[in-house]
């Protein structure tokens, strides 16, 4: 019963960060997500007692829930730009079009796998809509460190769906996965710390330059 | 043993040539690596191209379509080597750029011999991220700009093929009770798998790989991050880079074929072809800047691959896998001339570069000929492959969509034309003057024009053998 709680409790904190308009509320939700996983992947490392699971879990507090946040915050702290996200579509349209997409994921699913049990289809469903989520995140908010937490959100629902599937996927691939996911941010992080020197902003949305 | 080798030899050159500051020196480091790793895996190509499949260390697995894919990265990245050692040839502090290009080509190679997907996604995600500085390599707004988009657009890709790598799994799991990411197990199982999760996760994985692979609509990062990479990290990007991706994409179709057939996975990589040959089509009638005129080039040319697996048959696969050679070739050709031509008249801008025959006779001679290769004018080898690809398509019954594909290459032989004599003739501007043009790359030049003529008027055995084994790998042939 409490794991599907917090499964929802990951829906909601994405549906959280789409109502965000700072950038700092952005990260303490996915803050709160990620803290979330970790407490689902925990209980199922203790029902199971796998030793890969628990390492599973451990590494995902200390990227996701510690490091990606702190290094984020660091970066806000260093670039000084205003912690407005800017938004292309405002608050209420963006909550309208996140349950679209959460209507969609629930259709996807359940064309695509009606034979699935209904436990693991529920949370295959969370997870698509979450990654969808972060998707929509990346695409219609302005700072560039948006594009980078909608990244990290994407992710968390691509983690969801391995993990609602019995037993996970395997553990060396969901290993390689948050090392590349933890890269990849420190990678993006230079570069918004390079565009923010040269141009003065980050705003994506004036960066276009490059066209045709 | 031989892939060991080939990653030993990469990481060493890599670590080496990060220390050191010479440009020159870091280069031959760098090409010394290549080279090595080119040969042990060359070797290993001859060992099973074949078609006997070895699995090393339980972790890497190789086999006649790995064998031609690692083919093609070798002469990829020995060719691009040695072209960079001439482009950074006066610039100092090249340790970081011989680092990642050694990571880079690490990455690449691991995707095509990894035996499990989830690796073989971390392998593609890493092949974006090391390239990513690459792309950004000259740090002004333009080039950050161009990487911040390639990274993003990319990662977002990518992270939509995991997903549908975890239905791979989750299919594979429930209905063969496989709990591994192997790809040889996953195909062995390829019957049992659900056709309809097999099918959700094929959008996806098509969508995510495709992306990688610069098929449009998600080709945006492409003409982009190849106009302003350094130029040989636009040959490598185009020659090798966007393959692997479809090597991804290849992985998977074999797995699916079993279950939803070839056509599911082709429909969908002929839709994105199609598109692919009109975006290119208008954008290179429209082009001005002549890096990213070749990379609309490369969509194109991507778009053509896609239609050879649309039109599907040993004769559509064949011509796809020989198209995916021949670009290779021509595409690094095409990209290394208007480098030297790029170099020397300090612009990207079409309308700016006039006469170069008289400035630069040997680059610009390679870079009109190149032109007709790439346009697929007879007897270059790119006709030949264009020419099966169209052929399996007429005979398929696809007259519609394979006399779109005519269509679209009258028009893109046509920009091409008019934008090369553009360059290639006019009066050249009264401050340049003919200079001396660099021995080695010349001959570089030369002997990829001959091989572009002779795989367009004979197929080697050994290229048949690489292309049959490959094809024999997807068709599921013993």
């Amino acid at each position: 019963m409490h794991i599907e709680l917090m499964q929802y409790g990951v829906l909601l904190m994405a549906f959280a960060m789409v109502a965000a308009k700072r950038f700092s509320a952005l990260v303490t939700s996915f803050t709160i997500q990620s803290f979330l996983l970790f407490i689902l992947t925990l209980s199922e490392a203790i029902k199971t007692g796998s030793t890969q699971l628990y390492i599973l879990a451990v590494l995902i507090f200390a990227i996701k829930v510690i490091g990606i946040p702190v290094f984020l915050g660091r970066i806000t702290k260093k670039i000084k730009v205003p912690d407005e996200m800017g938004l292309y579509v405002n608050t209420t349209l963006s909550i309208i079009i996140a349950a679209l997409l959460s209507g969609i994921s629930y259709y996807f699913i359940r064309n695509f796998l009606p034979s699935m049990e209904k436990e693991a289809g529920i949370a295959l469903i969370i997870a698509l809509s979450v990654t969808l989520i972060g998707l929509f995140i990346m695409i219609f908010r302005i700072k560039a460190l948006a594009q980078v937490v909608g990244l990290l959100i994407m992710e968390n629902g691509i983690f969801l769906a391995g993990a609602s599937i019995t037993g996970g996927i395997p553990f060396f691939v969901e290993i390689a996965v948050s090392f590349d996911v933890f890269i990849a941010v420190m990678i993006l992080g230079v570069f918004v710390y390079r565009i923010n020197s040269l141009f003065t902003h980050i705003d994506v949305d004036k960066l276009n330059e490059l066209k045709g | 043993m031989e892939i060991v080798i080939v990653f030993i030899a990469l990481l060493l050159s890599g670590g080496v040539s990060f220390f050191i500051k010479n440009g020159k020196k870091g280069g031959m480091i760098t090409l010394g690596g290549q080279i090595v790793a080119g040969i042990f895996s060359l070797l290993l190509c001859a060992r099973t191209s074949g078609g006997t499949a070895l699995a090393v260390l339980n972790f890497f697995y190789v086999d006649g379509l790995t064998a031609f894919f690692l083919f093609l990265i070798s002469i990829s990245s020995m060719a691009t080597a040695f072209y960079s050692l001439w482009y950074f040839k006066d610039d100092e502090n090249t340790g970081f750029y011989n680092f990642l290009f050694n990571i880079f080509v690490f990455s690449m190679y691991f995707v095509v011999t990894v035996n499990n997907l989830g690796m073989m996604w971390m392998a593609v995600e890493i092949t974006t991220l090391s390239s990513a500085f690459l792309v950004g390599y000259r740090n002004n707004k333009t080039a950050v700009e161009a990487a911040w988009k390639y990274v993003i657009i990319c990662s977002v890709g990518i992270t939509l093929a995991l997903f549908g790598i975890i239905l791979f799994y989750y299919t594979g799991l429930t209905q063969a009770g496989i709990k591994s990411l192997n790809w040889t197990q996953l195909n062995a199982a390829g019957n049992f798998l659900d056709p309809m999760v097999v099918k959700a996760a094929l959008i996806f994985i098509i969508v995510g790989f495709g992306t990688k692979a610069g098929l449009a609509p998600m080709h945006n990062w492409l003409p982009d991050a190849h106009s302003q990479a350094p130029t040989p990290i636009s040959a490598l990007l185009s020659g090798a880079l966007l393959k692997v991706s479809l090597y991804a994409i290849i992985r998977f179709m074999i797995i699916s074929s079993k279950s939803v057939g070839f056509s599911f996975c082709g429909n969908i990589l002929g839709l994105f072809g199609i598109i692919s040959l009109a975006v290119a089509a208008f954008f290179m009638l429209v082009q001005k800047d002549i890096k990213r005129l070749l990379a609309y080039s490369s969509v194109e040319h991507m778009g053509i691959i896609s239609m050879g697996f649309y039109f599907g048959g040993k004769t559509g696969v064949f011509g796809a896998l020989f198209h995916t050679l021949n670009h290779a070739a021509a595409k690094s050709l095409m990209f290394f001339s208007s480098g030297v031509i790029i170099k020397k008249y300090g612009t990207n801008n079409m309308h700016q570069i006039k006469g170069a025959l008289e400035v630069l006779p040997f680059a610009a001679s390679a870079a009109f000929l190149g032109m007709f290769a790439v346009a697929g004018l007879p007897p270059f080898s790119i006709f030949m492959s264009e020419f099966t690809v169209l052929y399996a398509g007429f005979k398929g019954g696809f007259y519609f969509s394979s006399s779109a594909v005519l269509v679209f290459l009258a028009i893109i032989f046509g920009a091409l034309i008019y934008h090369f004599s553009g360059m290639i003739y006019g009066k050249k501007p009264s401050e340049m003057f003919r200079i001396k043009e660099s021995l080695g790359i010349t001959v570089l030049f030369g002997v990829m024009l001959i091989v572009l003529l002779a795989l367009g008027l004979h197929i080697p055995e050994f290229v048949n053998t690489l292309i049959d084994s490959a094809s024999n790998v997807i068709f599921g042939v013993e």
